[in-house]
């Protein structure tokens, strides 16, 4: 609050002072006032006129100011009706219980939606969990009936072609049961990533270990696709297996389905000054130069998404997500028609590195 | 191997994975328990003396972790929790509680066996190792040294030319399809397409005539490979 807006408020007062002034000394002046005593008054007037002005000005601007003050230091502004300043002021206090009133309704609003979103992400998470069952049961049931004779191995080759197409039949069914566990995965990683810190558990996690046990689990899709990968990551971080994992998979989701000729993935760990990066390379159609700062947004697809296969763009936005909350470093570097390299750098901090050099 | 005789009981209440869950353990030549009554489930357990639980955490009325904690007073039986929920603080309950491993649903049939296996040899010490080393047609495969004998002569083997020949002699005079011999690979960290495959094959050939066996590894066209 500047004076001069201060004034600017106060014109329409001041003017009927003047006018009063104006008024008062001419009517003081015809009934005989001399010119002095009636100059003597409009000093005294004019001067408690600007002390009350400035007084007042300082009180208004210590409110304001307080209530600034309020606004910046607390995070949900909406509580301001509670945290006003108490005034004496009729106005003042008239205003307070407006905004106070206002801003029950806004809280009242608020806690609803947030109770509302609490209860469709607890209802999500168990749904997630419902539907693991039947996903299992079909994993199951694909991965027997397409190795059921394998205790009959003799039979095997001596039987018709029928059953090998009844084979492919249920690799193909268990693929496509991997395709919804992993769209299942998706959104109860995007119901989570919210509140990542209430799911973690961090230990000491051997890399090489995840990165085969994500391969191993995508075998089928990632040998009917050819593809040839070479794995080498010896070095071990602290971090949340599950995360990883997760992440990886979405790495491999997306390198099978932009995939060249021969895929090649290569995966390698590389020990730096502060932290171990892991590398996921492959040697796919690469994402054009313009589009690589963006394929971690939510939703975008590229031309590649649009040209190849359905895309949902949130495969790596959620990673870019999960990885944020964990402390990982995410980047991407590719060459059009060359490849892509996904890179992630886990932190080493101070504490374990200390410990672990003592 | 013994292995036969391995007695695995699964507490599951979801009928067609209790079912498959049996076959596949069958097909993998564990003796399989699987009740459908949950009553009196700690008894049950202790009674039929099984040499691994499978324990799911949701049951009707129960959860896993109570009777994983019941069991644990009367039995040191090895315990894997199979679940569907994937909370760090479900698995971190499932092993203070007394587990020793735990295995999200929905779970993949081989990894599932291999950790099996694995808290079978924590637990018991078998040792999936034979006694002898498997010889066929009078070539000799040591999975230890690496390496292939033809009476007194000797070649190296690299890993994945090793785990290559370690399918194909488990089962001799059989055919093993390409796709099988594949996916075995990939189940044992060897993660390498069609054609690599087939130069590993030629490989493994040159170093057999080296040692003067010809034809050992037999081909057949959109079939697989036999010894």
């Amino acid at each position: 609050m500047r004076l001069k807006d201060f004034f600017k408020d106060k014109g329409l007062l001041l003017l009927l002072h003047l006018v009063c002034m104006g008024a008062g000394s001419g009517f003081l002046r015809v009934t005989g006032y001399s010119k002095a005593n009636v100059q003597i008054i409009l000093i005294v007037w004019g001067l408690l006129l600007t002390v009350w002005f400035l007084v007042s000005y300082l009180q208004r601007r210590k409110y304001f100011r307080e209530m600034e003050r309020i606004l910046e230091t607390v995070d949900q502004r909406y509580l301001l009706g509670e945290l006003m300043p108490s005034s004496a002021r009729l106005e003042d206090r008239l205003y307070r219980e407006f905004i106070r009133k206002s801003n029950q309704s806004v809280i009242e609003r608020i806690r609803q939606t947030e109770e509302e979103r609490k209860d469709y992400k607890e209802y999500i998470e168990s749904w997630v969990h419902e539907i693991k069952a039947p996903i299992t049961s079909i994993a199951l049931l694909c991965e027997n009936r397409r190795r059921g004779r394998q205790e009959e191995p003799s039979d095997r080759l001596t039987e018709a072609e029928k059953p090998e197409e009844e084979r492919m039949d249920f690799l193909t069914i268990g693929l496509e049961n991997q395709k919804i566990e992993n769209y299942v995965d998706m959104a109860l990683y995007y119901a989570r990533s919210e509140e990542v810190y209430k799911d973690y558990l961090i230990r000491e996690t051997d890399l090489d270990t995840v990165v085969c046990e994500v391969l191993e689990k995508n075998r089928l899709l990632l040998i009917r696709n050819q593809v040839r990968a070479e794995v080498d990551c010896k070095d071990r971080v602290y971090s949340d297996r599950k995360w990883i994992a997760f992440i990886l998979n979405q790495f491999v989701q997306n390198s099978v389905k932009y995939r060249s000729g021969t895929p090649v993935f290569r995966i390698h760990t590389r020990r730096e000054k502060n932290g171990v990066v892991l590398i996921f390379e492959d040697n796919g159609i690469g994402i054009p130069g313009e589009e690589l700062s963006r394929i971690f947004e939510k939703g975008f697809t590229g031309s590649n998404g649009r040209e190849q296969e359905r895309s949902t763009g949130m495969g790596l936005y959620l990673c870019h997500r999960l990885c944020d909350k964990l402390g990982i470093g995410l980047y991407a570097e590719s060459e059009y028609g060359a490849g892509t390299r996904l890179c992630l750098e886990f932190p080493i901090s101070n504490y374990i590195s200390r410990e672990e050099t003592a | 191997m013994g292995k036969g005789r391995i007695h695995i009981f699964i507490i599951e209440d979801e009928p067609v994975i209790r079912r498959e869950l049996k076959v596949l353990l069958e097909n993998a030549m564990y003796r399989v328990t699987t009740p459908d009554v949950f009553d009196r489930i700690v008894s049950q357990i202790v009674e039929c003396r099984p040499d691994l639980v499978l324990l799911d955490v949701n049951l009707p009325g129960i959860s896993g972790f109570d009777i994983c904690t019941c069991l644990r007073e009367q039995s040191a039986v090895p315990v894997i929790f199979l679940t569907s929920r994937t909370d760090s603080m479900d698995e971190l309950n499932g092993i203070l509680m007394g587990g020793d491993d735990y295995i999200t649903k929905p779970y993949q049939a081989p990894l599932l066996l291999a950790r099996i296996a694995s808290v079978l040899k924590r637990t018991r010490g078998t040792e999936e190792k034979e006694g002898t080393l498997p010889v066929w047609k009078g070539v000799q495969l040591d999975t230890a040294k690496c390496c292939l004998f033809v009476q007194e002569q000797k070649a190296e083997l690299t890993k994945n030319e090793m785990k290559i020949l370690h399918r194909l002699y488990q089962n001799p005079g059989e055919f093993v399809s390409r796709m099988d011999l594949i996916e075995y690979l990939w189940e044992n960290r060897v993660f390498i397409d069609d054609n690599t495959l087939s130069v590993h094959i030629t490989k493994i050939r040159e170093k057999l005539k080296s040692l003067g066996v010809q034809d050992f590894i037999e081909t057949k066209r959109g079939i697989g490979y036999r010894i």
